[in-house]
């Protein structure tokens, strides 16, 4: 399918901060990306870049085959929903709604029929004579959506914008996205710290990380095969065991002389490089006798924290770094915390990256 | 505690310097000059319109004419002068500078007021400094005349209550998100249509405050027509002035100071019906979104 959206080496710089570094990155039409990654990343100033509201340094945009690059935001076939919504506050929800379709001079008939059907597809037509400062956030995030859909975009770009909802209305927003962007098939540009949230609503996610795209893929692909360490980490819970390859097998040596097996190695990774190996805590199983497996270890139950339908269980290595265990609750059984217990995992989800030092999440030594 | 016992400084110092005064006032002007020295001030044994009829002399209305043609133009000139610098500090300067801005605005106000308007005197003399430049580009042929004009009235006045207007639109614009302008620009609006359609309509409250604001006081105003106007730049501050001060005639005076308040809250309402009208009028022109 065609690329709706394309970037093409695209750089960003203030002063001497790379904010984008680099970026090549093809949006197919009516896709749902999401730009995930921590704040810094750069991920809102690609966002910008393609609404038009900063200009790259270096590189071009380009939406529906034409290179905008170097066009104004009010001449670009794109849309955006704002972090804070931006709804005009001497405007009630209809007359927000309307604005868009007034500077296009649709006249008042055809207006007025698209104003009721956009704000009756965020179900908020009851409200249509409320002001923003009448209406909750929730209710603010539909009509923001409204007044950015009801001019047909080809691209609707939303900058988190589910970020100052709770919770539940997150959640529930989430899936009326995801909907909403089905039925329209406009390509949607989803920029989100979120990893949750990406993964539920996105297509693909470009993984960020200092103004370069880490990894792009589906979800089930970042989280199955994540390409670095930071991926990895990221996307999901990861424990992270630091060691050193032996040779270019699969094989790590970890601390304190144990030996673990993998089934996959990142890409480029050298031999006997330091390396890090990575399971998530629902694969790491915990059993009362020494496990006839390679990858095991002898671990103390530190802490047990509820988390609904899963447990989860902290446990303490000899050496004094962490290991996170998670199962369904039904499956935890009788394990007290203090237990002696062995931890162990299979080699199919275990991964070999390189070394790098990751801020959070890594076992503490 | 209930609430309203923090405002009872601000309430009392209302009544007694703004209420009572106000109220002796208008009592006064109902009175008549004391026929002996020892009565006091004001002879109030027999109260009458006399002094109004008195005061609705030619003399005064045209006075009064003036005053609202020096005050309503130089409201209108501080606005067009004023709202491009509020716009400039509020939008274009970084944020860690604004203060400075706004600090620059207000500087000259430490220097005295009569001091500052004095010193225009030596400006706009006619061998002043101002005179002779504009001789020597060749603008003009011979030597300024404009002070102790009208002309140097409403150049004082100009002078004196711009940074009125700015401050009140400068603090409107400076609370407009600017993610709003992006919005509107996002939704297809170029910069002179948001400007009118987004700017405009917030900083609106901010430009109304600082019009009402620099109006009354450029109408009511008597120092800088004092010092700069002469005997030919009469506003009606200076009559009310000369009644109470020159002619020990305070029933007078009262009583044009009264009729100046009155006439000043209708040309207020009228000057607000217009406005009301017409964002009616443009409300509808414009059509219900729904």
């Amino acid at each position: 399918m065609a690329a709706d959206v394309e970037l093409e080496r695209v750089s960003k710089l203030y002063g001497p901060f790379t904010a984008v570094d680099d970026v090549s990155l093809a949006i197919r039409k009516g896709s749902f990306i999401s730009l995930l990654g921590p704040s810094g990343a750069g991920k809102s100033t690609i966002l910008r870049m393609i609404g038009g509201f900063e200009l790259p340094d270096y590189g071009t945009v380009r939406i529906a085959g034409r290179d905008v690059t170097m066009l104004a935001p009010y001449r670009r076939d794109v849309n955006t929903v704002f972090q804070n919504y931006a709804l005009f506050p001497h405007m009630n929800a209809a007359e927000n709604v309307a604005y868009g379709l007034r500077q296009d001079g649709v006249p008042a008939a055809e207006r007025k029929k698209r104003v009721r059907e956009a704000l009756d597809m965020v179900e908020m037509l009851r409200f249509a004579d409320r002001r923003p400062n009448q209406l909750s956030g929730g209710q603010q995030q539909r009509i923001a959506l409204a007044r950015a859909l009801v001019k047909r975009p080809s691209v609707l770009l939303l900058d988190e914008p589910l970020g100052a909802l709770d919770r539940k209305l997150r959640q529930q927003m989430q899936v009326e996205l995801k909907l909403l962007q089905s039925q329209l098939g406009i390509t949607f540009i989803f920029v989100t710290h979120d990893q949750e949230e990406a993964l539920a609503m996105s297509d693909s996610i470009a993984v960020m990380r200092h103004g370069r795209v880490e990894q792009l893929g589906a979800p089930a692909e970042l989280y199955d095969r994540p390409a670095t360490a930071f991926v990895a980490g990221f996307i999901g819970t990861q424990n992270f065991l630091p060691g050193y390859r032996v040779d270019d097998s699969l094989l790590m040596r970890a601390e304190h002389d144990a030996m673990f097996e993998a089934r996959r190695a990142a890409r480029g990774l050298t031999r006997d490089a330091h390396v890090l190996g990575a399971v998530r805590p629902e694969n790491v199983l915990l059993a009362g006798e020494e496990p006839a497996v390679r990858n095991r270890l002898k671990a103390r139950i530190a802490a047990t924290v509820m988390l609904g339908d899963t447990m989860e269980f902290v446990l303490a290595l000899p050496g004094g770094r962490e290991l996170l265990s998670r199962m369904p609750r039904r499956a935890s059984g009788s394990l007290p915390e203090g237990a002696e217990v062995w931890a162990y995992w299979e080699p199919e989800s275990f991964n070999l990256f390189p070394y790098e030092e990751l801020e959070a999440r890594q076992g503490k030594p | 505690m209930p609430r309203w016992v923090m405002a009872w400084p601000a309430l009392a110092w209302w009544t007694f310097f703004f209420i009572i005064p106000l109220f002796w006032i208008i009592l006064y002007s109902f009175g008549s000059r004391p026929t002996a020295v020892a009565a006091g001030p004001v002879a109030l044994e027999v109260l009458s319109f006399d002094n109004y009829w008195q005061a609705l002399s030619e003399i005064f209305f045209r006075v009064f004419q003036i005053t609202m043609r020096t005050a309503g133009l130089g409201t209108i000139l501080c606005a067009l002068l004023g709202f491009p610098v509020a716009y400039a500090i509020a939008m274009h300067v970084p944020q860690r500078w604004r203060s400075i801005f706004v600090f620059l605005l207000i500087v000259p106000y430490w220097t005295s007021f009569l001091l500052r308007t004095f010193a225009w005197r030596i400006i706009l003399a006619p061998q002043g400094t101002l005179s002779d430049i504009l001789q020597s580009v060749g603008i003009l042929g011979r030597p300024l005349l404009i002070l102790d004009t009208n002309a140097a009235v409403q150049l004082g006045i100009i002078y004196n209550y711009l940074p009125v207007m700015v401050l009140p639109i400068y603090v409107a614009l400076e609370r407009i998100d600017t993610s709003l302008i992006k919005a509107s620009m996002d939704l297809g609006a170029g910069p002179l249509r948001t400007f009118l359609q987004v700017t405009m309509p917030l900083a609106a409250p901010g430009l109304f405050g600082g019009l009402v604001l620099t109006f009354i006081l450029a109408a009511g105003d008597y120092v800088v027509p004092t010092i700069l106007g002469g005997t030919k730049g009469l506003m009606v501050g200076n009559l009310i002035a000369t009644q109470i001060l020159a002619s020990q005639n305070l029933p007078l005076g009262s009583a044009m100071a009264v009729m100046l308040i009155g006439l000043l809250a209708g040309v207020l309402i009228v000057a607000g019906l217009l406005l009301m009208t017409a964002q009616r009028l443009l409300g509808l022109l414009r059509g219900a979104p729904l």
